[in-house]
């Protein structure tokens, strides 16, 4: 599959129904994965998968013939209808979806490769972990020890 | 000079084949450790990559079935239910391991005594404890001394963070009484030896480009090759050979780069090559001397495999738990059930482990080596804004009892790139492990809500992780008796005097923690007695 495939329309369907997959939230601005062109990610992949591509193109046919148009009740019929395809689609979906810096951002994850920055984390004091073990400590030894049982 | 006889030969650059390199520096041997793989470059750990988390669904996938990179064997696991995963190059499998360091107890080298099941070790905690401590000082390895759950022990640097998931997570097991304590990490919770402390990444299974995490790569390898230890990539070994009239190992066949056949002679051969590769390799290096696989009189070579059966449950807090900020394995570690109890319905036990969670993509493909990815549609966008932030989670890692008919065998079509046949896994959870998986999600259950956790995350599904596989364990075990084990209580070969074994697959019972501590330990540990026994090492 290259990217001239697809025709248009069949990348408005495919982007409908990636809107579906995966759909925004207004509320928090996130975007659908159809919005963010995840149909773009999913053609590269059939470029380099074959049987990716007949996945796809499996679900595009499927989908093309349905007579309501693309809502999540449709969608539902192409999951029940081929489920080894629909699940390769939704696969590779998640996968453009999140490898999107922005959309780990909206689930509260860094947009930064995470090395060399990492995290900040606050490190505990020893007075602190000092406390919090206490009752661990309290309780004693907790292990046995062939040794001290004369089994060994 | 390449060919040119040695005096060591080590087949795997990973944990264990690096340990004992090191231990045997100092009796100035030509050491020469082949090595399928090769160096990982700095540039090619994709966490320095936006899309990073796509690697871990492609080249470096912790399974290599899914890599399926040159120098990579596929594995037959189609009679499993866990496959084995790993990593082929310098370093090993300590490239992708998570870097959770937790000591086996001294009751793991011991329950055919304490609790009439698995068998004893011929060595024991207390033997192995100086090689503990000399490993944890080679790699690193950061956590807080004085664990009740162990003989006392400090590691040699102070515990990494446990953030805010395994505090919430620690409140839970202290409301219950339970034991927990910060995890022993092979991760730098401060600068050490030339390499950089850890930076809270969360994504260890991608290699620490920081060189904070304990790879064999950053720790023992630098050291090695500098002191002149020679470390031959791209060699994928193919037979270990034998000498037709003294029944002696003279060395091997291996591949190079061109995918050419080479022989390397050698005084010595140990195998470094892990719970799945020693088998597969020793079971292929057939002879005349050895028709059934070298080293196999016994029978029991690929026998007996072990591994560490998981399973997961997550708790819904009302605060973000932040828990992909840190180590992903490694933040707190429970082991109040870990000891046999009659009243439990099983014998031995498992951990509790607090798993951080993992970021969005694998978390909506499944979660941390499942294939099972979660709803989409309305129910995808709730759980991704406001369950997968607020996530905590235990991991209950179980003690997985020897069984002769779990095992590793070879394949007798699938084979490598270079024509060695591949391994194939035969294995099946006893009942034994399944109560206690169940008893473990129940006590999980428990700390979860104790901790806080405003409801729990439903687990329908009755089966173990998939990619479960890191640790292999058991199939070439350790033993007196040459009729019930394939090594000696020092790892050399009951039948090739000149062949020792030195990685997980010596393990006579598994535990219930991460064995590459244990592994690099007892590496350490025959590296001495070569030493002491250097004089009459044959006989």
């Amino acid at each position: 599959m290259t990217d001239n495939s697809l025709l248009r329309k069949e990348r408005l369907l495919l982007a409908s129904i990636l809107d579906q997959l995966v759909p925004g939230n207004r509320e928090r601005d996130i975007p659908g994965a159809g919005e963010i062109g995840v149909a773009d990610y999913l053609t590269d992949v059939a470029v380099r998968r074959p049987d990716f591509e007949a996945s796809l193109r499996r679900l595009l046919d499927r989908a093309a013939g349905l007579a309501e148009g693309i809502d999540p009740g449709s969608v539902r019929l192409l999951e029940q209808a081929i489920p080894n395809e629909f699940r390769e689609v939704l696969t590779e979906t998640y996968k453009g979806y999140y490898s999107r810096p922005e959309m780990r951002a909206k689930v509260g994850v860094g947009a930064h490769p995470v090395h060399p920055s990492g995290y900040a984390v606050a490190r505990e004091s020893a007075e602190f972990m000092d406390s919090l073990t206490e009752p661990v400590r309290a309780r004693g030894a907790y292990y046995r020890d062939p040794r001290d049982t004369g089994s060994d | 000079m390449a060919g040119d006889p040695v005096d060591v030969l080590i087949i795997g650059a990973g944990a264990s084949g690096a340990a004992i390199a090191w231990s045997l520096l100092e009796t100035r041997m030509r050491i020469l450790c082949l090595e399928q793989g090769s160096h990982l470059d700095d540039m090619d750990f994709p966490s320095r990559r936006e899309d990073y988390e796509l690697a871990r669904y492609a080249e470096f996938s912790c399974d290599p079935n899914v890599r399926g990179l040159k120098q990579d064997y596929p594995v037959n696991s189609d009679d499993s239910c866990i496959t084995p995963v790993n990593w082929n190059g310098v370093g090993g499998s300590t490239i992708n391991f998570l870097g959770h360091w937790p000591r086996m107890k001294p009751s793991d080298f011991r329950t055919k005594t304490l609790d009439g099941v698995g068998d004893d070790w011929p060595v024991d905690y207390h033997l192995l404890a100086p090689f503990y401590d000399m490993n944890d000082a080679n790699t690193g390895v950061s956590g807080l001394g004085g664990n009740p759950a162990y003989p006392h022990y400090t590691p040699p640097l102070p515990p990494i963070s446990i953030g805010r998931l395994g505090q919430t997570l620690a409140n839970g097991f202290n409301r219950l009484g339970w034991h927990w304590w910060p995890s022993d990490v092979a991760i730098l919770s401060r600068d050490h030896n030339g390499r950089q402390q850890c930076v809270n990444a969360g994504t260890c299974d991608l290699g620490c480009a920081a060189g904070a995490k304990g790879g064999t790569n950053f720790t023992y390898w630098p050291v090695l090759e500098s002191a002149g230890v020679e470390l031959r990539t791209n060699a994928r070994v193919r037979k270990v050979l034998v000498d037709g009239n003294t029944g002696l190992a003279t060395g091997v066949l291996y591949h190079g780069p061109d995918g050419r056949v080479h022989e390397q002679r050698a005084e010595m051969v140990v195998m470094a090559c892990n719970g799945v590769g020693t088998p597969r390799l020793l079971l292929h290096s057939t002879s005349r001397h050895f028709p059934d696989g070298l080293a196999n009189r016994s029978g029991l070579v690929g026998r007996n495999l072990m591994f560490h059966p998981l399973t997961g449950v997550a708790g819904v807090f009302d605060e973000p738990m932040k828990g992909h900020e840190g180590p992903m394995a490694c933040s707190i570690l429970s082991q109040e059930f870990y000891e046999s109890d009659p009243s439990r319905g099983f014998v031995r036990g498992y951990g509790l482990h607090s798993g951080r969670s993992t970021t969005p993509m694998t978390y909506a493909l499944g979660g941390f080596g499942i294939d099972s990815p979660i709803p989409w549609g309305a129910e995808h966008r709730e759980i991704m804004d406001n369950v997968y932030p607020y996530l905590a989670g235990l991991t209950v890692v179980t003690e997985d009892l020897p069984d002769e008919r779990n095992c590793v065998t070879l394949d007798p079509e699938l084979t490598d790139s270079d024509g060695i046949p591949a391994p194939r896994i035969h294995y099946r959870l006893s009942e034994n492990t399944r109560a206690m998986l169940r008893h473990g999600e129940d006590r999980a259950k428990d700390v979860l809500l104790a901790a806080g956790a405003e409801r729990i995350l439903p687990n329908d599904s009755d089966k173990v992780w998939w990619r479960a596989g890191w640790h292999q364990m058991g199939t070439c075990r350790m033993g007196d008796d040459p009729e019930t084990s394939v090594v000696n209580g020092w790892g050399r070969s009951h039948d090739v005097k000149n062949l020792f074994i030195v990685d997980g697959s010596i393990f006579v019972t598994a535990g219930a923690v991460n064995p590459t501590s244990t592994i690099q330990a007892l590496a350490l540990y025959i590296g001495d007695r070569i030493k002491t026994n250097i004089a009459n090492l044959f006989d």
